[in-house]
């Protein structure tokens, strides 16, 4: 008796976290809706969704795991354009729904997930993540689908393969890794800054992919980086203050870390007990919430954005979410590409799937928060796209200025 | 080689030290690896965050709260995960299962709760370096340090001073027979699981402060399995000195080696010590449950 009782119990616990959601695929209370048909294959999903008045998207994000802030911050920009888009009467008319589903910054979950999506739930498109390791990951698979991914990892090798053409699906709607590395680099030679240490993940490809253009760039002032200052450090590393030592002991003017904000926050606090007092040049994500996070003093830290603060429009959308949002860049980019993907189904429809991708291979001039974007097709990836450089006066950022890439 | 590496690898050491004790005085008594420790350490340092830390409370506020919620939170798991198991004399599967479980749990919660954002503990110390002559030490190391041999010191003088002490040796020797000789050994494993919560609390904030708060923080209790592996499973001064060795060693491949030959070093130089003296330094040869 206690055995069926004890078998009863878990089926009924199975039952309920099944009824609960328990998909891979968290729902956005907006996506709580089925597609209304189910296409044959994933290339008709477009059509067939239209039919019940909805077009569903997918948002394929870190949702938990290590990246989880950056995920939530592109999915929460991207949700606020469909809610926008819905309530400016749709896409033609149809209401546009989005699911999120959560890769937990794996790269074994974000393949399922990406599976799921393209394959039961049959979106149009998805809404990529920030994350390189997560893109790496699908791109391969994304091949055998004719579902776009519209996402932001800046690393080239997750849209170009070894023969430098493009992955058709995946595209990339921030400045390159090699932009941004030129861009961070030719900022620290214009300040006077000559002798530099380099802290970088060698098991993350944004790191990595934002090594050489900095010290390419470096190279091109007649500037060269010793080797024993390029320090490499993996994912169980957590002992900066050792990997720092000999940079902090050469003197270097300045520190180039481009990782994440989490592992930045402990670089800088490492760097500080070490002593150190010269500056240290971070990517993206020494953006806000960086300061906060970091807590102390980071008037030394000098990063790169994609938006510009100073404008009127940008900074009141900022301040509106920047309680609520933990990368603020991160929403900007999120809210973008779900607009510039309205753009582009408004431009192809979604009943031939090469149209689409067309379409969104020819984005030109797209005036958006995150600045004017110009897709190359050749590369999938923006061309001749501006960014800029920021530090903080303690903790308040500070626009340098605009960059061209 | 550098004073400043041997100095980080202490610092990296004396944490290690309080991760592994925990570890160890659980293994001590009901002869488990509890693998929800370092979730618990994770979950009460993010408690001791929120609940004063956030609001401008001091270090020792935000020790005292991480320590009473990791021992909230131990005794929760020993009551949920490992008492009818441990009353039930149950397989030794049980109880690694059960850890595994519990630990996935309070991770799981951590995440739904804190996923959406950064955090970090505010800066305790008003200058975060001391300089002694050419070397520079971190405030918070200093205070790590101390802490975390003050816990010990106490827990030590605990255990080998006090009734209590006793009662909890005579449990992890022999719980049937201490249970006839009067001991109520439920109360003292609920006794032995609330140190270990304090210990993981503790552990917890200093991870903190060292390394930012994010939900897998937890998983460096891996590094305190292996020193108590390397100290002698069960053995609490087994497990500061493995733990200790293990920093000290850790740092110092990494200053000589780089990252990545570092992580294959210190492991290959585990597995040979382990290899030459498999009952660890401090020498008792235990046969694990799980």
């Amino acid at each position: 008796m206690k055995k069926i009782l004890a078998i009863t119990l878990a089926l009924v616990m199975a039952f309920s976290l099944v009824a609960c959601g328990g998909s891979t695929s968290s729902s956005t209370p907006a996506s709580t809706a089925e597609p209304a048909s189910t296409p044959a294959s994933a290339s008709e999903a477009g059509s067939e969704t239209s039919e019940g008045g909805e077009i569903l998207i997918g948002c394929l994000q870190d949702i938990t795991g290590a990246t989880s802030a950056l995920g939530m911050s592109v999915q929460a920009g991207a949700q606020a354009a469909v809610d926008e888009i819905n309530a400016n009467g749709g896409i033609n008319g149809k209401t546009l729904v989005m699911n999120t589903y959560d890769t937990r910054g794996d790269v074994t979950e974000a393949v399922n997930a990406y599976i799921t999506a393209v394959t039961v739930d049959e979106v149009s498109l998805i809404i990529g993540p920030p994350v390189a390791n997560i893109a790496n990951a699908i791109k391969e698979t994304s091949e055998e689908y004719d579902v776009p991914v519209l996402g932001f990892a800046l690393d080239p090798t997750c849209q170009l393969k070894d023969d430098g053409t493009p992955y058709k699906n995946m595209f990339c709607f921030q400045p390159s890794a090699t932009d941004q590395g030129k861009i961070m680099a030719a900022f620290a030679v214009q300040n006077g800054l000559e002798t530099f240490g380099i802290l970088y993940n060698q098991e993350n490809s944004y790191s990595l992919s934002l090594l050489d253009p900095f010290t390419d760039e470096l190279a091109a002032e007649g500037i060269t980086v010793d080797e024993s200052l390029i320090v490499p450090y993996g994912s169980s590393d957590t002992d900066y203050r050792t990997l720092l030592q000999p940079i902090v002991s050469a003197g270097v003017d300045a520190i180039y870390c481009p990782n994440y904000t989490q592992e930045l926050v402990a670089i800088v606090t490492a760097a500080t007990e070490l002593g150190y007092e010269g500056k240290i040049v971070c990517g993206l994500d020494a953006a806000p919430s960086f300061n906060t996070t970091y807590g102390g003093d980071c008037s030394n830290v000098y990063y790169i954005n994609n938006i510009n603060t100073d404008d009127p429009t940008t900074a009141e959308m900022a301040a509106s979410v920047e309680d609520s949002v933990s990368a603020v860049n991160k929403y900007f980019l999120g809210y973008d590409v779900v607009m510039i993907a309205k753009q582009c189904i408004e431009e192809a429809g979604l009943d031939d799937p090469a149209a689409l991708l067309s379409a969104i291979e020819n984005v030109a001039d797209y005036e958006g928060l995150t600045g004017k974007i110009t897709i190359d097709p050749a590369t999938h990836m923006p061309k001749d796209m501006a960014m800029f450089m920021y530090t903080y006066d303690n903790q308040t950022p500070v626009m340098l200025g605009e960059f061209a890439g | 080689m550098s004073l400043q590496i041997l100095l980080n690898g202490l610092a990296t050491g004396s944490i290690y030290a309080l991760i592994a004790t925990g570890f160890a005085l659980i293994f001590n008594v009901l002869k488990f690896s509890n693998f929800s420790h370092g979730a618990t350490m994770t979950a009460a340092a993010f408690a001791a965050y929120f609940l004063v830390s956030a609001n401008g409370a001091g270090l020792a506020a935000t020790l005292a709260v991480a320590g009473i919620a990791g021992a909230a939170i131990a005794l929760f798991g020993e009551f949920v995960g490992f008492r009818r198991i441990t009353l039930n004399h149950s397989s030794s599967t049980y109880f690694f299962v059960s850890s595994i479980t519990l630990g996935t749990l309070y991770e799981g919660l951590v995440t739904v709760k804190v996923g959406s954002n950064f955090y970090n503990f505010p800066r305790f110390f008003t200058n975060p370096t001391i300089n002694l002559g050419d070397f520079v030490i971190s405030t918070s190391d200093i205070m790590m340090f101390t802490i975390s041999m003050v816990a010990l010191i106490i827990l030590a003088y605990v255990i080998q001073k006090t009734r209590l002490g006793r009662a909890l040796r005579a449990v992890s020797f022999d719980r049937d027979t201490a249970q006839l000789m009067g001991i109520d050994s439920t109360r003292i494993i609920q006794l032995t699981f609330v140190i270990s919560g304090v210990l993981a609390g503790i552990a917890g904030v200093f991870l903190g402060i060292k390394y930012t708060l994010y939900p897998t923080l937890g998983s460096l209790v891996v590094k305190g399995f292996i020193a108590s592996v390397i100290g002698g499973l069960g053995s609490l001064t087994g497990a500061v000195i493995g733990a200790v060795l293990l920093g000290v060693v850790e740092t110092i491949l990494l200053s000589v080696l780089g990252s990545g030959y570092s992580t294959i070093a210190t492991f290959a130089i585990m597995l040979v010590f382990l290899l030459l003296r498999p009952q660890g330094i401090a020498g008792s040869n235990v046969q694990e449950k799980a």
